[in-house]
């Protein structure tokens, strides 16, 4: 019902009466209750719990509950308190001011304090991760008093207030950290931080436990005892886990999406797609426009008509999956779809291919290439095998080239590869996670996720850097608007689908996905429902 | 000759496996003829369980289980009949040369051999497969380096027992170079155990790319049994008939070929009935 | 003396083993494309050139080949093989930890097959051609010929999925119940399918070899005597033929178990069993050299340990073979 098209008396008082079961409702659900283990399912097994020094998906989730952020973010991508109480940006965008919470320890009993903030916002995470340093050392970071932290910079840079969650910025205890090799530090065996739960024991191969940390600085929570992230390795067998109520919750490539479609149907459990709005992945073939005939855009524009991207949707990702209409996730604040689209139309792929002068020869074929899979199991494996078979349909043979993670992140780092597919995470802003694709700047050898395709246009490239110097949210989006016409245009990429990952779950539990960050949320008021 | 195959005919085993051999090599023959195109294409609807249309039923893709079954026949056997051939053809070589000069060579070829022996052999094929990138000559190339050291020991032992045979020693005095020699006089007298402990390597070969291939090291150009079951391995609880009809084939055609095998060693060497030569 | 010298000549083959193996496999390893920091990368979603430096640099990868090799030779020498370049733990301990689920897992296989097959084998080779002999021969020619993870499969989908008797993955229940006697209980509930599934394909064997080889030995002039002396059949069966037909079955029994790491890697992989194979599987693709180079390291050794145990074995079982060698 669209409560805009209300109008008069009536529609108010329906309005009203809504509002008012609505608190009932709210009334009537019970109260948050103490107690209660949450196992989750963790695959891989982690090679760490530092964030930053590992980002991996299975590092993320467990430390996020250890370590905190100053900020966190909705599922608009809006900053919420998390560490920081409170925040002022100054009008012209250099200015950031956070006043931080009085009353927050460290795991060992240490107080918080901004020596903290200023340690992790420029000295750790600059040493160690790989994402965000390039960020954080365009601040310069203050601290007026122990509980302020001011951080400056020379020119306005947007995505700023959307890098202070615990994976962008984690805060770390300076106590421990400062003056030692961070990545040998004997802490990172036994992490130490400000979040809702503690690290207890990592027993290699089975599980990493965490307890409730009873002096969190919200009374009362967290609610949960403790949380047990087990090691599964068989997806089949984490499916089994959550059906026999022996684990509670799982999420993102933990499950097969064959079986997530089944597990929708069971009354115990429960299935969301939100909560990963932070990473926003996008899956995409990617085409080496070094090379011929990838460097003419009809030939990729013949590549787009040739895929039909709602089978790749309903039938290799079972749904959980919507079809991508450009480089911007369309969960972000900055997305458009007023671009340039192509619909499932071989006919005109082969004409396209034909205007280039491919024609068939004997056997059918116009030209011969190669792909390079995603090796992340036999989903990805099907989607390579569902590519060859629709541009064999036009006459585009392709030969499938197998390959391991690091052969594959190898031969794409150097540009030594026809096509590949992948998914990147375009994360919160699009100048983090989206630009850093098809800058022209951004093309280095050797490196995975830059702009490896080689696509390059003086156009765009002025658009995304003018897009990220910006302070006013909606000229912003204007050039963003205007780099996405582009991009589709002249199909940069051939973006196939935006990833929906799953968040499965025990009916009983309560608030796991609460905001953008969903998993990898703190789980602080996550519960059980008696 | 005759009384080989009236040997082998005499036995029942083994003129069942050759039956049923002959039946998978009919299937991978006619395959392009029954079922036209590429095996990997779409057919139907995806999972569709065995019905009239589809025997088998359709995989995840929708591509037809019957044709996979047939067409995969030919990378199965291919890769299992050309690995045999190059792992008897290194072993040959190695053994051969081990077993005819002595001395040093000799000394060093076993250390060699046993060496590979020595290596965890699955293990150290799943390497080289990720070395070389899956594929089908990867797979070949891995299963031929694993397998060859009992034949060269089954070579060498043939040799050593021929070198001192007269005619051979006839041969040397009469100064007849010895690549001549070997290929010549010995090799034709060491092929009979070569020939059945070669065909049993084929059935390994099969067995061997079938793991390698649920693994997900197979070559995804073209579809093999091993393949097959591995590529669907995620719903093989809810849709049996993908891993249980490609492992059929398998079983099988292993059978049939062992049974071919015994019932060749048998024939040929009608005094050690029963004796078999085991690979692991 | 004679031992002594026994020993010295299994200890230098062992060193020129670990050598060998570790030279060959630190060259074919550094032939994969793609390094460590590549994976690192892939996993985390996120590079930059500092990043994969700093990676490099961390694991010595930087460095020239033969320094790299010199230095982990010299390393392994001083037995320490080093620490995996993904999980910062030392190599000994998580071989030391994953070792007995492989030893549990192949060992129930082994003792279940070397006692099943030889059994079968026997009872098969007592009356050639007999309806009994042509069943068992058949049963072993079927299990000869499956693949082991399609075995593993249909037994999951009969025994877990189907009949809900057998837990489907794993070593352990989630939650370990009390007391030791419920913990055995608990792991030989997990350890019964995929125990099973390797022991078929061995039990195949054992029945053949036991068949051929008390038909072959039955066959001698010395049991064609003691069968003329009028001793009774079983007699002849246990104390002639079993015990000659044996030896063949030590000698591969010996050659098969040092060959555990890798047949374990499939029905590891089917059952989610956490042992070596599997270890060894996922630190090729995670280009863990050290960890990989250790699993290689243990199984070759474990190769030779079982050889030198068969030989020891063969020369109390029959004394010929000590003379003839």
């Amino acid at each position: 019902m669209r409560i805009e098209a209300l109008n008069g008396i009536a529609g108010r008082f329906l309005i009203a009466l809504m509002a008012l079961m609505a608190v009932g409702i709210g009334l009537a659900k019970a109260d948050p209750v103490r107690g209660g283990t949450l196992n989750s399912t963790l695959w891989p097994e982690p090679p760490g719990l530092i964030i930053g020094i590992n980002l991996n998906a299975p590092t993320l989730l467990p430390a996020t509950k250890i370590f905190e952020g100053l900020l966190t973010y909705d599922f608009n991508l809006n900053p919420e308190p998390m560490l920081a109480k409170s925040w002022e940006v100054s009008k012209d965008g250099l200015i950031y001011t956070f006043h931080l919470r009085h009353n927050v320890k460290w795991h060992d009993g240490a107080p918080f304090t901004s020596k903290d903030v200023v340690f992790s916002l420029t000295k750790f995470i600059p040493e160690v991760h790989s994402r965000s340093r390039a960020t954080f050392k365009r601040v310069q970071v203050t601290a007026p008093d122990d509980y302020t932290v001011v951080v400056t910079l020379k020119e306005p840079y947007g995505p700023l207030l959307r890098s202070f969650d615990a994976i962008s910025a984690p805060i770390v205890p300076a106590h421990i950290y400062e003056g030692t090799n961070y990545r040998d530090n004997p802490a990172n065996r036994h992490p130490i931080g400000t979040g809702p739960f503690k690290f207890d024991e990592w027993k290699p191969g089975q599980y990493i436990h965490l307890v409730r940390n009873d002096d969190y600085y919200i009374k009362g929570e967290p609610y949960l005892d403790d949380i047990y992230y087990r090691f599964i390795p068989d997806s089949a067998s984490r499916a089994l886990a959550l059906e026999s109520g022996q684990v509670q919750l799982a999420t993102q490539n933990d499950l097969e999406l064959v079986d997530v479609k089944r597990l929708n149907s069971n009354p115990s459990l429960k299935v969301t797609t939100k909560g990963w709005e932070w990473g926003s992945p996008i899956s995409w073939l990617e085409m080496n426009i070094r090379r011929k005939p990838f460097d003419d855009v009809r030939f990729r524009k013949a590549v787009m008509y040739a895929l039909d991207r709602n089978f790749i949707r309903d039938t290799i990702f079972f749904g959980f999956a919507k079809v991508a209409t450009g480089p911007i996730h369309s969960s972000s604040p900055f997305y458009t779809d007023d671009v340039t689209k192509y619909a499932y139309d071989p006919a005109k792929a082969k004409a396209l291919l034909d205007e280039m002068g491919l024609k068939p020869d004997a056997d059918g074929v116009r030209v011969k290439i190669g792909l390079l899979g995603l090796p992340y199991g036999e989903m990805w494996d099907r989607l390579s095998q569902y590519i060859k078979q629709a541009l064999g349909a036009v006459g585009v043979e392709v030969t499938l080239q197998p390959s391991d993670v690091a052969g594959w992140g190898n031969r794409i780092a150097n540009w030594d590869v026809d096509m590949s597919t992948t998914y990147l995470t375009t994360l919160s802003d699009p100048a983090l996670g989206v630009a850093r694709t098809y800058l022209t700047d951004n093309q280095k050898k050797g490196v995975l996720f830059t702009n490896t395709s080689g696509y390059s246009n003086p156009e765009v490239d002025k658009l995304f850097a003018e897009a990220a110097s910006l302070p006013d949210q909606d000229k912003r989006k204007a050039l963003y608007d205007k780099a996405q016409k582009i991009l589709t245009d002249q199909v940069a990429l051939a973006w196939l689908v935006e990833l929906q990952w799953p968040t499965v779950y025990s009916a009983k539990l309560k608030n796991v996905v609460i905001n953008g960050l969903g998993p990898n949320g703190n789980f602080a008021s996550a519960y059980f429902e008696k | 000759m005759r009384g080989l195959l009236r040997r082998f005919a005499e036995n029942p085993a083994a003129t069942a496996g050759l039956i049923m051999l002959a039946a998978i090599l009919f299937a991978a023959l006619t395959a392009s003829f029954f079922f036209p195109g590429d095996p990997m294409a779409p057919r139907g609807a995806p999972l569709l369980p065995p019905d009239g249309r589809f025997p088998f039923g359709t995989d995840m893709l929708g591509r037809d289980v019957l044709a996979g079954v047939f067409h995969g026949a030919r990378v199965s056997l291919l890769i299992g009949f050309l690995s045999a051939i190059v792992s008897v053809l290194i072993g040959v070589v190695v053994g051969a040369a081990a077993g005819f000069f002595d001395g040093a060579v000799d000394d060093v070829l076993v250390r060699v051999t046993e060496f590979f022996q020595t290596i965890p052999s699955f293990i150290f094929a799943i390497l080289l497969v990720a070395i070389l990138t899956p594929g089908v000559t990867s797979i070949i190339v891995a299963i031929a380096v694993v397998t060859w050291p009992p034949i060269a020991r089954l070579a060498r032992t043939e040799f050593m027992a021929l070198r001192s045979r007269q005619f051979v020693e006839a041969a040397v005095l009469a100064g007849v170079p010895r690549l001549r020699i070997i290929s010549r006089e010995i090799l034709p007298n060491a092929v009979t155990p070569l020939i059945v402990m070669g065909s049993l390597l084929v059935a390994t070969a099969i067995l061997t790319e079938s793991s390698l291939s649920f693994l997900g090291l197979g070559d995804p150009n073209h579809i093999s049994w091993g393949y097959m079951i591995g590529s669907s391995r995620t719903v093989f609880r809810q849709a049996w008939w993908l891993s249980v009809f490609p492992g059929c084939a398998i079983v099988l055609t292993v059978l049939a070929i062992n049974l071919v095998g015994e019932g060749l060693n048998d024939a040929l060497n009608p005094h050690l009935k029963g004796r078999v030569k085991f690979e692991s | 003396m004679r031992v002594a010298g026994f020993l010295l000549q299994w200890i230098v083959k062992a060193l020129a083993v670990v050598l060998a193996i570790t030279i060959l496999n630190f060259f074919l390893l550094r032939l994969a494309p793609g390094d460590p920091a590549m994976v690192m990368a892939g996993e985390a979603g996120s590079a930059d050139q500092t990043f994969l430096d700093q990676v490099r640099h961390e694991y010595g990868l930087d460095k020239p080949l033969p320094a790299q090799l010199a230095i982990y030779v010299e390393k392994v020498f001083t037995i320490n093989l080093g620490e995996s370049y993904r999980f910062h733990r030392p190599v000994a301990a998580m071989l030391l930890e994953r070792l007995p689920a492989t030893l549990l897992l192949t060992g129930t296989a082994y003792a279940f097959a070397l006692i099943l097959g030889p059994l079968l084998g026997a009872l098969a080779a007592m009356r050639p051609r007999s309806l009994l002999d042509r069943a068992i021969s058949v049963l072993s020619l079927f299990f000869y010929a499956t693949p082991i993870f399609w075995i593993g499969l249909l037994l999951i989908l009969l025994f877990s999925v189907r009949l809900g008797w057998l837990p489907p993955f794993g070593m352990h229940g989630f939650i370990p119940p009390d007391g030791l006697l419920a913990q055995a209980l608990d792991t030989l509930q997990h350890l019964l399918l995929p125990a099973f599934t390797l022991g078929l394909f061995y039990i195949a064997v054992y029945i053949r070899l036991t068949r051929a080889s008390m038909l072959e030995t039955a066959g001698l002039e010395y049991v064609k005597t003691a069968r003329a002396k009028g001793l009774p059949e079983w007699r002849v069966a246990t104390a002639h033929i079993l015990r000659t037909a044996l030896l063949p079955i030590i000698t591969f029994a010996g050659l098969q178990a040092g060959q555990l790491v890798g047949g374990a890697l499939v029905v590891e992989t089917v059952f989610a069993w956490p042992g070596i194979g599997r270890l060894a599987f996922d630190a090729l693709f995670q280009r863990d050299y050290n960890l990989l180079l250790g699993v290689f390291l243990l199984s070759s050794l474990m190769v030779v340990f079982f050889n030198m145990l068969t030989d020891v074995v063969l020369r109390l079982a029959d004394p010929r073979v000590g003379a003839r060698a």
